[in-house]
């Protein structure tokens, strides 16, 4: 009567957990805050993981219900399964130590709020501030123009490896703006435009939205305006960012987010050429509700 | 059943929760060692660091797991063993190349690929053609591929050496295991004879999902686990730091596969980190943290050693080390060059 009782148990263990896991994802994917967690592109397997748990919680409720009854064969041909030796008498503490393995990111990720991450983490990750691309093996000599009907002057600007040519596309593209904003949108890739093609944006005018964040080797009338990147989850989420110059720098709390207009610069960091902004006007921002940026691994298709 | 089962398929001795300690440990050293003053696990920054990169990998795996539980329920009601022995080629190099083709029809991370290759083993699949695809299928495909040709657009030699290298590992890798181990390294054993008796009693939707959700918590304990232990790792130890550690040659290619072990990230994914180190690093090193790291990782080991023996684990790890850095150290010297 025992045995029956503590398979009942783990019956019942494991709908409350799958029920913890349907409710948390279903939850995170309506109210939209799954996006704190992972990209969006993953958003449709997050849809399918959690109809997934929806008919495997309906599976095992229909299996709690029906071994009330009599014994159902639910796995016990698996060998492999460690929770069926678990579940014997005499190794209680250790299926209870797997349970709670199951129970901890449920009870974290209901009663801890979700919220972004910004410079705390940008600390451990160390910042990015998109140096010059490799050319690699490709010489001076192995320079190339874009193709296209664009101005030959400017192509002739923006000549680079053949590698660099979506780069040097975007770079065209925002060379040709009266004013140029880092958007959400290709901020990556922007950043990475404009230090790959220092020299040509000197003394344009730059737009940037972003938090406060400060490392060692900054001058005390810098700090760094930055965005953190996902690719897939947090855990891949690295920090970008332009250095800001201004004399009164020190004003600006770290993790403040702020909008920062300037001429763009150029800076040596850390053995880097860097482009930089020196500051004309900063307005108090406030982040998006996701204030994530992702690389676009179609940008080139999309220029 | 049960008690036949107790007899005859007494499980071999588990290390998982030795390793547990030695990796909590482990991170408590790293927290001792790193610039935070102790007493700053209670702030809540780091817990909600912690508890967002926890819960994020949780939910990212979640996904790829229940396929993962699903493709391995379908196989074990739907394939019979017969049909598995037929398909697996009988020339050994045959087979290995098998296994690597079919890493580029199924792109399926590890947190994926895990519970299916069990599965596949306990059918009939040979050790060696298993091993070689948990080691090729994360990384020769053609999204990874794709994303690492992205994230390295100007250098896209990176990107072919990746795969490459990966091949190569995993097909020595997979020779050497044909050669030389021969007992079974399953830590359970099934039995030879096949459960279909059992079935009749419920219908097979039934026994697929029981199969699966069974297989959800097996798996997923170490899933969650290994994601507990990376949150941790992200939220105390410091990577800034870390890379500070090893810029020269040689040193630095140990030290991105450590990073690759520990941080345990997709295939899919890792090439834009690996991307973000290109200013400091060297590009072999960039090629051991995006080749060691789908290969051999905290999340993927703790999976592995569910399944397999302990010494087979460890003498896995050895060899994927020892010629990973070998391989990028030449890649260093040679083609990156």
């Amino acid at each position: 009567m025992g045995r029956r009782n503590s398979e009942w148990l783990h019956i019942a263990l494991k709908a409350v957990i799958l029920t913890g896991f349907a409710g948390l994802m279903i939850y995170l994917l309506f109210s939209g805050e799954m996006l704190l967690y992972i990209a969006p592109h993953l958003m449709i397997y997050a849809w399918v993981a959690a109809a997934f748990l929806v008919v495997a919680t309906g599976f095992q409720y229909y299996i709690g219900f029906v071994s009330m009854k009599r014994t159902v064969v639910e796995c016990e041909c698996g060998h492999d399964h460690d929770h069926d030796q678990s579940a014997l008498p005499g190794s209680g503490w250790r299926s209870s130590l797997v349970y709670f393995v199951f129970i901890l990111p449920l009870l974290l990720g209901a009663f801890l709020p979700n919220s972004a991450l910004a410079g705390s983490l940008a600390q451990n990750k160390g910042m990015n501030l998109g140096g010059a691309v490799y050319s690699g093996k490709a010489s001076q000599g192995d320079l190339v123009e874009v193709d296209g009907d664009q101005d030959p002057a400017l192509k002739e600007r923006f000549k680079t490896t053949v590698y660099n040519r979506d780069y040097a596309k975007l770079g065209m593209l925002l060379f040709e703006q009266e004013s140029i904003e880092m958007t959400d949108e290709w901020f990556i890739e922007k950043l990475q435009a404009l230090n790959t093609f220092a020299n040509n944006f000197q003394d344009k005018k730059l737009t940037i939205t972003g938090f406060v964040y400060r490392e060692e080797g900054l001058t005390d009338a810098q700090f760094i305006v930055g965005r953190m990147a996902m690719t897939h989850c947090i855990a891949d989420i690295s920090p970008y960012g332009i250095i800001a110059e201004s004399p009164d720098a020190q004003q600006y709390a770290d993790d403040s987010w702020i909008t920062v207009t300037g001429t763009i610069g150029i800076a040596e960091y850390r053995g880097q050429k860097v482009i930089k902004i020196n500051i004309e006007s900063v307005a108090p921002a406030s982040p998006a509700k996701i204030p994530y940026v992702y690389p676009d691994w179609h940008f080139a298709d999309r220029l | 059943m049960s008690n036949v089962m107790t007899t005859r398929d007494k499980p071999r001795k588990s290390y998982t929760n030795l390793f547990a300690i030695v990796c909590l440990a482990f991170i408590a050293a790293m927290y001792i060692l790193s610039n935070y003053a102790p007493g700053t696990i209670l702030d809540s920054p780091n817990l909600l660091i912690f508890k967002t990169v926890f819960v994020s990998i949780v939910l990212e795996t979640m996904p790829f797991l229940w396929i993962g539980v699903f493709t391995s329920a379908l196989l074990h009601v739907f394939v019979s063993d017969r049909l598995m022995k037929r398909m697996i080629p009988k020339n050994p190099i045959l087979g290995i190349i098998a296994a690597s083709v079919l890493g580029i029809i199924f792109p399926l991370c590890e947190c994926g690929m895990v519970p299916a290759i069990r599965r596949l083993i306990n059918k009939g699949m040979p050790l060696y053609v298993a091993i070689t695809f948990i080691l090729v299928g994360p990384i020769v495909n053609p999204i990874v591929f794709w994303s690492t040709l992205t994230a390295f657009r100007g250098r896209p030699e990176i990107a072919y050496a990746r795969m490459g290298l990966a091949f190569a590992v995993a097909l020595i890798v997979g020779l050497i295991i044909y050669r030389f181990v021969r007992a079974n390294q399953m830590r359970v054993q099934e039995p030879s004879h096949s459960h279909e008796h059992d079935h009749h009693r419920d219908n097979k939707l039934v026994t697929v999902m029981g199969h699966a959700i069974s297989e959800f918590f097996d798996m997923g304990k170490f899933i969650i686990f290994g994601a507990f232990l990376v949150g941790l790792l992200q939220t105390f130890v410091s990577q800034a730091d870390l890379v500070a550690l090893g810029q020269g040659q040689g040193s630095a290619n140990a030290l991105m596969m450590g990073l690759g072990f520990i941080l345990s990230l997709c295939s899919t994914s890792d090439a834009f980190v690996a991307q973000s180190f290109v200013t400091t690093f060297t590009p072999g090193s960039l090629v051991a943290f995006m080749v060691f790291g789908p290969m051999l990782n905290l999340k993927g080991v703790l999976m592995m050693s569910a399944v397999f023996r302990t010494k087979f684990v460890i003498m896995l790890s050895a060899f994927v080390i020892v010629l990973v850095y070998v391989g990028t150290l030449a890649l260093d010297y040679t083609f990156l060059k």
